[in-house]
């Protein structure tokens, strides 16, 4: 072999050693893999505890439902203190016997008495983690949030999984904003919104069917309602009127359930369904002042009338119509109250939609957008037009 | 017998040449100065790299089957060549820097922390060292393959990142102002300066001179259309603010990116697909480099310069990747000066001096040859 081929082998040889990737692995058997994680104040004062939900695979159900092996539960939760979160986090592996693994980490929940305090913190930590990704819910509770995080909720098996089809398709439900690290990354960093995070609380909606006496008694978990933060400090709640306003401004919104009294009969009620929907913030700046127009058009089906009428869907409709513009712009004015008035936050994007729009204007006011945001005028502007009765050619009436 | 390759394959050289950093680091930096106008920028540089290789291959192409550093020397003499080849070899040793700066972080800081730097610089430059000795023709084909994995890789974010891409973000445009985002261009500059001053060292290899003009800018054109994605993407769903929070930018956008429910996860398949690109800038900047060596000492083939070239290089690029705070200042303050003034100055010098010279490159007339 002559000298050339033999350099050629050794450092054929010498590559191979080092681009093996052994290097850094991780067996799967060594992780403790975190499917929800829950930050609250420590027992002292100034320390941070931080509650982790973790798979335990072992006791995670075949595809045959039955126990692949034992009878424990499917997730081992667990907590540690420390003076940040890097330490909290550490305190953990002082009893764990894996190392703890972020990349399946399905939702952060933070409680409220931290958020309040600041998630400056909270965002910085997870932001440089390489692990966690962007895709990560991020809410906010009034609970402890190691309450949250060790209850069994939901149809899955691991209830962090649960927890994340909530959100998934809480797009369905449109009643609280889908916040996730990436959302709260860019209204953090933003200059001129701020961010906002959804409300997770629990709820006696669990019935047992083996037990009838303890109906009620199994907690589930339901987003319900918004924090609104000040920079990085929670200054308060919206209702859930409120966050149903919130969201045309903040996302688009799939679909949603409008409950109306029914014209006939006010005790009883009617559903229209959000099928589809235009929403559009204009905003306009003349000698000096600066104003909104909100403009919603939504196309709506019936879904549900529940009381008795002899009259036709067609003859309904422009009072379901009127009922339906009226609650939904009350609901945006609801927040635009809530946002300039109560808080004083823009949590709504209208700076931004400004600045789009007068980039050279929103240099001479964006260092006192946070003052002139709570008195500018913004002029809200709904129409619904109700495209179907869906099946049925007139409302459901007994024969007799 | 010189290797010759096709002109396609020059394109998919310069095209593999420009997205691997373009897409990784300057995005970042970019977003830095000017926010949302970073798409602006690379738009701005794409056209003005398109101006130079034009002007690149325009020079080339009066001695067609030399490069630019036999240009020079068989214009202005044997020690103009030498400073030339210096200046060249200076080029790519940076540009290694660059080029190890994306490719180490991409792949240590998000995939394997704890791997020391030692082995994603000693494993790049080996296989850098691998392809070298099998030649131009045989990277020139793996950048064909390249081609197709940019374009998977650009397929793959798109599909990952449209359902939550806000046209909003994008807006104001020239928010930092015209100037600003011309400015701001200079970070892209450097991408298609290493391909151009690649073109001005292989141009010689290529077939048909006649083409290079137009398969020149082609290559730089595709290659800013391939990149210009990128910022787009990342302002669009991440927003310029975080964009610019981020050392390595375009790994933040794709563990953001998911498909459905199913392929939500999909950041290790498309760094494959990056580092195809990323180890073409490795095996080119070495091969240049080695070009550049072989000159400067006058010898008659690369192939005894791989090796002092691969450990040169190599430690370079360790002592630059090692700290990360010095990496970003190298790259972002100190690389655009250094870089332009040779990726733009030594083209610009070299067709305008060629002038002075004109009779060593001008075709005779056929009365003289009588």
């Amino acid at each position: 072999m002559n000298n050339r081929r033999r350099w050629l082998l050794a450092t054929l040889i010498l590559a191979l050693t080092l681009t093996t990737g052994c290097l850094g692995k991780r067996e799967i058997d060594d992780l403790a893999m975190v499917m929800a994680v829950g930050l609250d104040p420590g027992d002292q004062p100034g320390h941070i505890r931080i509650t982790a939900q973790i798979a335990r695979p072992a006791d995670v159900r075949g595809q045959t439902g039955a126990p692949t092996a034992g009878s424990g539960s499917p997730i081992w939760t667990v907590s540690g203190e420390g003076a940040s979160i890097m330490e909290a986090i550490r305190s953990i592996a002082r009893f764990s016997s894996r190392r703890v693994f972020w990349a399946h980490n399905q939702i952060v929940i933070i409680n409220e008495k931290l958020a309040r305090h600041g998630i400056s913190e909270i965002v910085d930590f997870f932001s440089r983690n390489h692990e966690l990704r962007m895709r990560t819910w991020m809410v906010v509770c009034s609970e402890d949030a190691r309450q949250l995080v060790s209850l069994k909720t939901g149809l899955e098996v691991i209830p962090g999984v649960s927890l994340d089809k909530v959100f998934r398709y809480s797009q369905i439900v449109s009643e609280a904003p889908r916040t996730d690290m990436r959302t709260l990354s860019a209204s953090y960093t933003s200059t001129s919104t701020h961010p906002v995070l959804a409300r997770m609380r629990t709820r006696d909606k669990l019935i047992n069917d083996g037990d009838k006496t303890d109906f009620g008694a199994k907690e589930q978990v339901e987003l319900s309602g918004t924090a609104v933060f000040k920079r990085d400090k929670m200054v308060g709640w919206l209702s859930m009127e409120e966050s149903r306003g919130l969201i045309w401004f903040v996302e688009p919104v799939e679909s949603r359930v409008i409950v109306l009294p029914c014209p006939d009969d006010e005790s009883r009620p009617t559903s229209l369904e959000v099928k589809s929907n235009k929403f559009e913030v204009t905003p306009h700046y003349e000698k000096g002042r600066i104003s909104f127009d909100v403009q919603l058009d939504a196309k709506i089906d019936i879904v549900e009338i529940g009381c008795l009428t002899e009259r036709s869907h067609s003859e309904l409709m422009p009072q379901l119509e009127a009922l339906a513009d009226k609650q939904l712009a009350h609901e945006i004015q609801a927040v635009l109250k809530a946002a300039q008035k109560t808080y004083g936050v823009d949590c709504l994007e209208l700076g931004k939609t400004f600045r789009n729009r007068y980039p050279a204007e929103w240099q001479r006011v964006s260092a006192q957008w946070g003052e002139l945001f709570q008195n500018i005028e913004v002029r809200v502007h709904v129409r619904t037009d109700i495209n179907s009765p869906v099946l049925l050619q007139k409302p459901m009436q007994p024969g007799k | 017998m010189k290797v010759r390759i096709t002109n396609g394959l020059l394109i998919a050289l310069l095209i593999n040449m420009v997205y691997a950093k373009a897409i990784g680091m300057t995005q970042g930096i970019m977003a830095r100065e000017v926010q949302g106008d970073m798409w602006l920028a690379t738009i701005f540089s794409t056209l003005q790299g398109i101006l130079v290789i034009w002007l690149v291959a325009k020079t080339m192409q009066r001695l067609p089957r030399m490069n630019i550093i036999e240009h020079h020397e068989h214009l202005f003499g044997k020690w103009a060549g030498k400073i030339v080849a210096l200046l060249c070899l200076l080029f790519f040793l940076g540009a290694y820097g660059g080029v190890m700066i994306t490719l180490v972080y991409h792949l240590m800081d998000y995939f394997l922390p704890e791997v020391p730097i030692l082995v994603f610089v000693v494993a790049g430059t080996l296989v850098g060292l691998y392809a070298l000795y099998f030649g131009l023709e045989v990277i020139g084909r793996l950048a064909f393959v390249g081609l197709f994995a940019v374009a998977a890789l650009n397929i793959l974010i798109l599909l990952g990142s449209m359902h939550d891409f806000d046209v909003r973000e994008l807006l104001p445009l020239f928010q930092s102002g015209w100037i600003n985002t011309l400015l701001a261009s200079r970070h892209n500059d450097t991408d298609w300066g290493m391909a151009t001053i690649t073109a001005a060292m292989i141009f010689n290899h290529v077939k048909n001179s006649d083409v290079w003009t137009r398969s020149g800018t082609l290559g730089i054109l595709y290659g800013g259309l391939t990149v210009v994605l990128w910022p787009i993407l990342e302002a669009g769903v991440m927003s310029p603010e975080v964009t610019s929070q981020y050392i390595v930018a375009c790994m933040q956008l794709a563990r953001t990116a998911e498909i459905g429910q199913f392929i939500h996860r999909y950041e290790l398949i498309m760094v494959i697909f990056f580092s195809v690109s990323a180890l073409v800038q490795v095996m080119m900047s070495l091969f240049c480099g080695s070009l550049a060596a072989t000159h400067l000492f006058g010898l008659k083939d690369y192939r005894p310069m791989i090796i002092p070239i691969c450990l040169l290089f190599g430690a370079f690029a360790y002592w630059v990747v090692l700290d990360h705070h010095r990496a970003m200042y190298l790259l972002s303050d100190r690389w655009p000066p250094f870089a332009l003034s040779i990726a733009v100055g030594l083209p610009v010098l070299t067709f305008l001096l060629g002038f002075l010279r004109r009779k060593k490159w001008q075709p005779k007339k056929a009365s003289e040859e009588q």
